[in-house]
């Protein structure tokens, strides 16, 4: 079996947003949808701080809530783990938005570009009407990942086989791979590390691994 | 769907810290998205990888708010309350207007009246804009004298006085940690993860991640290079030098002799030099040599004498020479003499890490601590193997930001720094404090050429001169640079680094003895906004409206531009081509294991009417009657490389006028040749197709050490014996004129710098001003990867992204702070100098000390559009222009007085 997953490590991240970019150009997300991004967080008191950068998105959890609650069964799980949405099942009803518990889902009902005048030739050549009302919220760039095996390719290892995050990260905090796979590059990461998973208490078994410290 | 895709090569330079090389994805001729060049990741030291700036490409070269046609202004009137009313002209009347003033004034004669240069040009940061602007550089060497002087913000902006005495003492107009290697780096405000690019977050986050590289923070906030480092130390601002001073005692009060790098710093620094009772080195009187005391014969011996053991510390009584400032000479017998080093023992004794504590407002005990931990790391006597050569291995490195090595306190903080690095022999050697570029001494491809052994047996320096012969009494360009500063030297770079804000400060008069500074007759101005970038921006604004003819190479309209009279808009970085060197090392962390070329090249056809930076060069050439020395220019190689070599001739025909992409086939084709010794002569199209050709060099040219102790040349440390006698004659060339105004700058050449009250200077400077008002706050500012370098304040994917991180587009303030004052999150406050204010939302943080606070960037956009609504504070208005806050290097820094008030809920 096939168990997609990846790890982040906190300690490389920026907070470049680099990130962020590259999903929204790989993804053609409008602008303010952002399946991918670095929050910016603080704890303490000054003057003992800590300041940390977090990428989030869709934790592509082992048992998702935004799948339980859809009720038009847009929202599904591959074998491999992936959460998708299928936009022509999708009602755009925004349960799935109220019960992820990482905001992870985004829904537009109107068309929005960068500049006021209109779409730029970039936004017009990307638009995809299907977008338009339904739930939207990051693949994994499932399409790499499908294409990239189609060719013989290794997601997490051949840039055309991995997520545009994995890939554009400048700071290589990203690990992406299979968990299933001992030997795979994010099973390493795991296994040699120290993590956490985010709100895992609430039993999404979440598979974004936060690395923080070394074993 | 999508029938036609392709992937094409490119480059992105838009910040100093490039390049990046990357691909943009087109489909349909449509660039739809930018991504890494993977197959780079073999010769690029950042993975092949490009940064978030270069993903608002695609945008920038659709943004509906661009410039498309040529235009001219037809409002005479200048000045930001005046509409230019611009109007769409053809390319042929653009060139007419552009060409005729140039004629004309080339008819004048090529200086004014007062003797300055007619055309002035300034381009944005770092030298960036030569990535883009094509054989431009070429016409600008064919034209003659041009005025680089007006700058566009640095002197604040810049790295300034550490360009300066980085050059001076390591061949290292930028400077960093040598990060691959280095355990442990001392970061006095660098941001390195904002504005050090790629390579340098790359290198840092694999340093976290696998070798346990521990960075200190000391800043008055935690930035973004603060939160990933180890820890931070919330230091006052401008107290970095007490900070660095503290350390500098504990090594050499506090622990043994024998803990530092003893061999280093008796072999390769000026330690041992005797320094006689007027504050000159003692020289022997027959050669000049400085002399040092050899404990071998117990005699004293010229510094470069075979076989000695130098005493390190110790007072020796001897017969010697000593030579002042203007050819001032003592004879001595039997003078009691100390050495360098000892003197230096002696003047630290005052600076203890309790009272640097004190001075910097931290924790007490931080200082003491940090100076262990960075002896300890030092790793003194270890050494290491590079490519055949062994070399001493010191994984500590110290560096520092801008405001730190800008202003009042720059010299210090980068003499402490360099000194730092010789006590425990960890300059210019793995694992320690390296530079990467040079630019004020030649040739600046390679700081290794670059050196060459003086007199006194450190590294000569090109030094303006200051003795009554050869002193440049009148300033060949505004800033004056080779007037007032020696240190600035004068290759092609020195006009830019000058105290380029003097030449608008003085637009509005001259001081005392000083000759008028004339307005250029015609400025180029191309990827720079002064108006905005500057301080006191509102001033530059009035001072460039009474310039009488700008040509702005236009991007959309901007705040600078807005005064100009023709707007060129030429093809952007997705449209256009250029090739440029890449590897070696340079610039920030921009050293690599390979070098080479990479080309930059339309991946869309130009929008509009845009055209190639290239052919306007050509073309107004041309029109100028100045084709052969433009063409000749670029056979000489102002267009990236020499077109002939050894076995390689592609020179351009001189006559006649070449197409861009004649012109860059050649220079392709010659760049082949270059890189392959002649193996391989490739063009055009063989760049288009691969992006980037490259060979591998040895890391031993990243390490300055190798070549110093190859030509037995001494590090100019600890005293300063050179700059001392450089200031007194250039007080007395400026006090033979009645010139007084430039006397507390002349306070700074000091052989032994002395730890001032820094903060005060700028304390004292608000009270001055304050009219009754108090300013009890610092407003400092920081750098965000998205706006790095400037340039794309008008692009949305960055405004968006960039709101993800804490602290865009308001005014950051500590949170307690804030419940003093009764201000909440969100609320409107306003900040305001005795200069001037500004307006933006509260931001409560922790991570900002109680009495500091912090807007990122610089945004006070009235007419560029999109910037102009996003309603961001700014500082620069704020910021005071001034002689009294202006260093001896001409610099001055972004810091400020200011007051808080809440506006509104």
């Amino acid at each position: 079996m096939t168990r997609w997953a990846m790890a982040i490590d906190l300690r490389a991240c920026v907070g470049c947003q680099t990130c962020t970019t590259a999903c929204r150009h790989t993804n053609a997300t409008p602008p303010g949808v952002q399946w991918r991004k670095v929050l910016d967080l603080e704890q303490g008191e000054f003057p003992d701080v800590k300041r940390t950068f977090v990428p989030v998105g869709c934790m592509h959890c082992a048992d998702p809530p935004c799948m339980h609650v859809c009720p038009s069964t847009a929202t599904k799980q591959r074998a491999d783990g992936i959460v998708t949405i299928d936009y022509d099942l999708c009602i755009g009803c925004g349960y799935c938005a109220v019960a992820c518990p990482y905001q992870a889902r985004h829904i537009v009902h109107e068309r929005e570009f960068a500049y006021a005048d209109g779409p730029t030739k970039s936004e017009e050549a990307r638009f995809d009407e299907k977008r338009m009302s339904v739930a939207t919220k990051c693949t994994w760039c499932v399409d790499r990942i499908d294409s990239g095996l189609a060719k013989g390719l290794k997601p997490g290892v051949d840039p055309d086989a991995t997520p545009a995050c994995v890939n554009s990260c400048i700071a290589n905090a990203y690990t992406f791979g299979d968990l299933d796979d001992p030997q795979s590059n994010v099973s390493q990461k795991v296994r040699g590390t120290t993590w956490f998973r985010m709100h895992e208490e609430l039993g999404t078994d979440p598979h974004i691994f936060y690395v923080w410290d070394e074993k | 769907m999508a029938a036609d895709v392709r992937k094409v090569p490119e480059y992105c330079y838009q910040c100093v810290a490039g390049p990046d090389l990357l691909q943009v994805k087109v489909e349909n001729g449509v660039a739809t998205e930018v991504e890494p060049n993977f197959r780079a990741a073999e010769v690029h030291p950042g993975g092949g990888k490009c940064c978030v700036k270069a993903y608002g490409l695609v945008q920038k070269t659709y943004n509906p708010n661009r410039l498309l046609t040529p235009m001219k202004r037809t409002n005479p009137q200048k000045g930001r309350e005046h509409d230019p009313k611009f109007v769409p002209i053809s390319w042929d009347e653009a060139f007419d207007l552009v060409a005729g003033k140039l004629n004309e004034l080339r008819a004048k004669g090529l200086l004014d009246e007062v003797g300055y240069p007619r055309i002035a040009a300034s381009f944005g940061g770092g030298g960036t804009p030569t990535y883009y602007m094509g054989t431009f550089p070429a016409f600008l060497s064919a034209w003659g004298p041009v005025d680089f002087s007006f700058g566009s913000g640095q002197g604040v902006k810049c790295y300034h006085s550490e360009h300066l005495y980085g050059e001076l003492w390591h061949r290292a107009f930028t400077v960093c940690a040598d990060t691959p290697t280095t355990r442990y780096v001392l970061s006095l405000g660098a941001n390195t993860e904002a504005s050090g690019g790629v390579v340098a977050a790359w290198r840092h986050a694999e340093g976290r991640m696998n070798r346990h590289l521990k960075r200190v923070q000391v800043e008055p906030h935690l930035s973004i290079t603060g939160a990933c480092s180890a820890e931070w130390v919330p230091i006052r601002p401008k107290t970095d030098p007490a900070f660095l001073f503290g350390i500098i005692h504990v090594l050499l009060h506090r622990h043994p002799r024998e803990a530092l790098d003893v061999p280093f710093l008796k072999d390769h620094t000026g330690s041992p030099y005797l320094v006689g009772p007027h504050g000159y080195y003692l020289r022997e009187p027959q050669t000049q040599k400085p002399l040092l005391w050899d404990l071998r014969r117990n005699a004293a011996v010229p510094f470069d004498a075979p076989d000695t053991d130098p005493a390190l510390e110790g007072e020796f009584t001897l017969d010697a020479l000593e030579l002042g400032a203007d050819g001032e000479t003592w004879n001595h017998t039997g003078v009691r003499a100390e050495t360098a080093f000892a003197k230096l023992v002696r003047h630290m004794a005052q600076y203890t890490p309790e009272w640097a504590d004190k001075v910097c407002d931290i924790r007490p005990g931080t200082v003491q601590r940090i100076a262990d931990e960075f002896l300890a790391h030092a790793q003194v006597g270890a050494t290491v193997d590079i490519d055949g050569e062994t070399l001493p291995l010191r994984p500590v490195a110290i560096t520092l930001g801008k405001t730190v090595t800008n202003g009042w306190g720059g010299y210090e903080s980068c003499w402490g720094r360099t000194l730092l690095a010789c006590l425990v022999g960890a300059l210019e050697v793995p694992g320690g404090t390296l530079g990467t570029t040079v630019r004020l001494n030649r040739p600046a491809t390679s700081r290794q050429a670059s050196v060459r052994k003086g007199r006194d047996g450190f590294m000569e320096y090109p030094m303006n001169p200051t003795d009554k012969a050869h002193w440049a009494e009148r300033p060949t360009v505004r800033n004056a640079y080779s007037t007032l500063v020696p240190l600035s030297a004068n290759s092609p770079w020195s006009n830019a680094l000058g105290p380029t804000h003097l030449a608008w400060l003085f637009r509005d008069g001259s001081p005392e003895h000083w000759p008028e500074v004339t307005p250029p007759d015609l400025w180029f101005v191309y990827r720079t906004n002064p108006t905005i970038s500057f301080w006191d921006t509102a001033a530059i604004a009035r001072r460039i409206a009474k310039f009488p003819f700008i040509v702005a190479f236009a991007y959309t309209i901007d705040e600078t531009n807005w005064m100009a009279d023709v707007l060129l808009p030429e093809a952007t970085d997705l449209e256009s081509m250029q090739l440029i060197r890449i590897g070696g090392t340079k610039f920030v962390e921009q050293f690599w294991d390979h070098e080479g070329f990479a080309l930059r090249q339309p991946a869309v056809a130009p929008q509009g009417e845009a055209r190639d930076f290239t052919d306007i060069a050509t073309e107004l050439a041309a029109r100028t009657g100045l084709l052969e020395k433009y063409n000749r220019a670029i056979n000489r190689g102002a267009a990236c490389a020499p077109l002939s070599g050894e076995g390689y001739d592609f020179q351009l025909a001189i006559d006649c006028k070449h197409t861009s992409e004649e012109i860059w086939d050649r220079v392709c084709r010659a760049a082949s040749a270059e890189v392959t010794g002649g193996a391989a002569t490739d063009g055009l199209d063989w760049f288009r197709a691969n992006g980037y050709r490259t060979r591998p060099i040895s890391r031993r040219i990243w390490y300055l050490f190798l070549e110093l102790r190859k030509q037995g040349i001494r590090f100019e440390m600890p005293f300063q014996e050179r700059l001392l006698r450089h200031g007194v004659e250039l007080g007395n060339r400026l006090h033979e004129h009645g010139i007084k105004w430039w006397d507390t700058q002349l306070g700074e050449y000091q052989a032994l710098p002395a730890c001032k009250d820094f903060p005060g200077i700028w304390e004292k400077d608000a009270a001055l001003h304050a009219k009754g008002a108090e300013y009890p706050f610092w407003l400092v500012t920081t750098r965000s990867m998205q706006y790095v370098w400037g340039g794309n304040a008008g692009i949305q994917l960055m405004d968006e992204v960039s709101r993800n991180m804490r602290g865009h587009g308001g005014v950051v303030i500590n949170t307690r702070t804030a419940e003093r004052l009764g201000i909440a999150e969100g609320d409107l406050v306003e900040v305001r100098s005795y200069l001037h204010d500004t307006q933006g939302p509260a931001i409560l943080r922790e991570g900002i000390r109680p009495d500091t606070l912090l807007m990122i960037g610089q945004f006070d956009h009235w007419a560029t559009p999109y910037a102009k609504d996003m309603k961001a504070p700014s500082m620069n208005s704020l910021v005071p222009m001034s002689i009294d806050l202006t260093d001896a290097t001409g610099s001055a820094a972004d810091l400020v007085r200011v007051s808080v008030r809440k506006i509104a809920a």
